[in-house]
């Protein structure tokens, strides 16, 4: 429609009513005035439709004629010389050029112009800006660093606590569900049936725990400084896949010690990693965008975390659930996640590619809510938080 | 027209407050907000208008304009607005209306050390701060000895700054913020710690920047500074403006009605 409506010998004319005679006399000027805003803005679409629009909603009758040799999709600077306007009420049209306007070239004032940024108040649903995010990936990665750092800085133990986590629980379980409870485990050693599901699990509360409330814990820079605040939440969940790796590193041994050899399935985990990292994100942006207004969400989420635990087959095998159910049940992304890390590393359970579909698909819509709901939220954060 | 670096038309930024006396406490939880939701859209529906909070204007049509390199000084009484404005300016909160147009990279220092935190090291706080402020993990590390250099610090700078002084504080932190090179500089209230040996260093850096054609909005409740730093001063009143020109005509209004309602009250 655009390119339309640069056919050659295209004109439009405009009468207004409060056209007066007073203006007549300033009509040049502000012509070139409104010209020169106009090609300035560097305005896309339809052009001469859009500065005919200008010259009408400033009450100035026109008549605007293009003459193009060619259709061209150039910025109107090059095609300047062809735009003829006049006015309609004068017995000897004044017949101007764009090109007479301004002797700099056009092109480079232009971009000066525009501006850096408008600020609007803004309503409804935002774009994601994924490439405000890309700007500022620095800091992504210093948030990274220094949340790393943070964690276990002033604790005698250190990094060890990465491994006491999953360790611990998963001991502990080994007695209640495994010793006392006696729940299956699908064959393999109950250890470390439990922590295959601890490792994915460990990952998941912990970067749930730390983006839900990160931007709470960070209230003085979302206040007082700009920039893309859905970083904080993302810092926290990327750095969750640090502690994850070295909880890796502790189940190749636990693998050793109970002599289950690695396989080549081994090479899945990164795909499964990539998408636990975007689930917990999702999931973790709702939270920290509720926190925000709501603080009852940081006490909400260590239960929702527990509830979500046990919805996942972290003590127990998904061969404990009904087979009609399955599906159902997979809506949850853990238990994809959970599964196809067992199927990975321990190779007894057989993976079923329905449900891992379901996994991913619940993955990507976690992530995609997550993020628009957080950009919109995101304006009234400084305001409320 | 190119030479502009700011351009403010009719802005305007309310806030909703709450008041006790309809027994709603000031924040909100979740539960409140379930149980009222029936009561909102009842009163809603029946168009009783009248809610329970009042709105504040922050900010009521505020509109001026700033060329590139010129300092601008906003003075006015607490509470009228001129914080608010740096922030809407810098984009961290939105208007409520009317807008803003910026013409080039902002840098903002609303608080002093926003970005610090107490358990890292003065050099960690470098890097953290710089990024936060939006300046490039390569562009800090150039830099880097220049700011230590200005806040001068170098024996603490691998210190966990909880373990800073104040004055220390903001020397490091006003040397990251100076440094940030952007075209326009939004500095609020901060100078005010910082001994005179360092406030002058900082006022003098400021200068640099706006005579290196850069422009620079900043508040300040010190005439003296305003006067000597900004030609041009904006005063705000109860998110008005109420009076824009030159600083020295700017500050005699000001104080003359300072000293006005003084008397009165």
């Amino acid at each position: 429609m655009c390119r339309s409506s640069w056919r050659r010998g295209e004109s439009y004319q405009s009468e207004t009513k409060g056209f007066q005679k007073k203006r007549q006399a300033s009509w040049l000027s502000d012509t070139k005035a409104i010209v020169t805003e106009f090609v300035n803005m560097r305005l896309v679409g339809s052009p001469l439709r859009q500065l005919f629009f200008q010259f009408r909603a400033h009450g100035l009758p026109v008549e605007m004629q293009i003459a193009l040799p060619f259709k061209s999709s150039k910025p109107l600077a090059l095609r300047e010389r062809y735009l003829k306007i006049a006015p309609l009420s004068t017995e000897s049209p004044i017949v101007t050029t764009v090109a007479e306007l301004s002797a700099t070239p056009i092109r480079t004032q232009a971009r000066q112009q525009k501006p850096t940024f408008r600020i609007r108040p803004t309503t409804g649903w935002a774009a994601l800006n994924v490439r405000e995010l890309w700007k500022y990936r620095d800091l992504l990665w210093i948030l990274v660093e220094r949340d790393t750092k943070l964690l276990y800085k002033q604790t005698a133990l250190g990094v060890a606590w990465v491994v006491m986590q999953p360790l611990i629980a998963a001991i502990i379980f080994t007695v209640v569900f495994g010793r006392v409870a006696r729940l299956p485990s699908d064959g393999a050693p109950y250890l470390l049936f439990v922590f295959c599901g601890l490792t994915v699990w460990t990952y998941f509360s912990q970067a749930l725990q730390h983006a839900g409330n990160s931007l709470v814990r960070n209230a003085q820079l979302v206040s007082k400084v700009y920039f893309p605040k859905l970083l904080l939440p993302l810092a926290q969940t990327l750095r969750g896949v640090v502690d994850f790796t070295v909880t890796l590193v502790v189940l190749l041994v636990l693998m050793a010690i109970y002599r289950v050899p690695p396989t080549f399935r081994l090479a899945v985990l990164p795909v499964f990693l990539f998408f636990m990292t975007l689930t917990a994100t999702g999931v973790a942006l709702w939270f920290s965008a509720l926190s925000v207004k709501y603080r009852d969400c940081t006490h909400a989420l260590q239960y929702f975390i527990q509830v979500w635990m046990y919805a996942s087959p972290v003590v127990y095998p998904i061969s404990m659930i009904p087979e009609q159910w399955r599906p159902l049940f997979a809506l949850n992304p853990a238990v994809g996640f959970i599964e196809g890390f067992r199927w990975a590393v321990l190779g007894h359970s057989v993976l079923n590619p329905n449900l891992l579909c379901i996994t991913i698909v619940m993955s990507l819509v976690a992530l995609f809510s997550g993020a628009f709901f957080f950009r919109r939220a995101e304006r009234g954060f400084a305001d409320i938080i | 027209m190119s030479d502009v670096a700011i351009a403010v038309k009719n802005l305007s930024k309310s806030f909703k407050i709450a008041h006790q006396r309809d027994g709603l406490p000031g924040y909100r939880t979740l539960r409140d907000d379930l149980i009222g939701l029936p009561q909102r859209m009842l009163a809603r529906w029946k168009r009783n208008g009248q809610l329970t909070s009042e709105t504040f204007w922050a900010l009521k049509d505020v509109s001026f304009e700033v060329k590139k390199g010129e300092v601008v000084g906003i003075i006015g009484r607490n509470g009228t607005g001129k914080s608010t404005l740096l922030k809407i300016l810098s984009r961290i909160t939105e208007p409520t209306s009317g807008g803003a147009d910026i013409y080039g990279r902002v840098g903002a220092l609303l608080e002093v050390g926003t970005g610090f935190h107490p358990e890292l090291t003065g050099r960690e706080n470098i890097f953290m701060n710089g990024a936060i402020l939006g300046m490039k993990r390569v562009e800090i590390r150039r830099k880097f000895t220049e700011i230590v250099a200005f806040a001068g610090i170098d024996k603490f700078l691998d210190t966990p700054v909880k373990r800073y002084s104040t004055g220390m504080y903001v020397r490091l932190a006003f040397a990251v913020a100076a440094h940030l090179d952007p075209e326009i500089l939004l500095v609020d209230e901060v100078l005010a710690v910082g001994d005179t040996e360092f406030q002058q260093k900082c006022l003098g850096k400021m200068r640099d920047v706006s005579a290196a054609g850069r422009t620079v909005i900043f508040i300040s409740h010190s005439m003296e500074v305003v006067s000597r730093l900004c030609p041009r001063a904006i005063w705000l009143h109860e998110g008005q403006l109420i009076s824009d020109g030159p600083s020295d005509a700017v500050i005699a209004k000001y104080s003359d009605a300072g000293d006005r309602s003084a008397i009165q009250t």
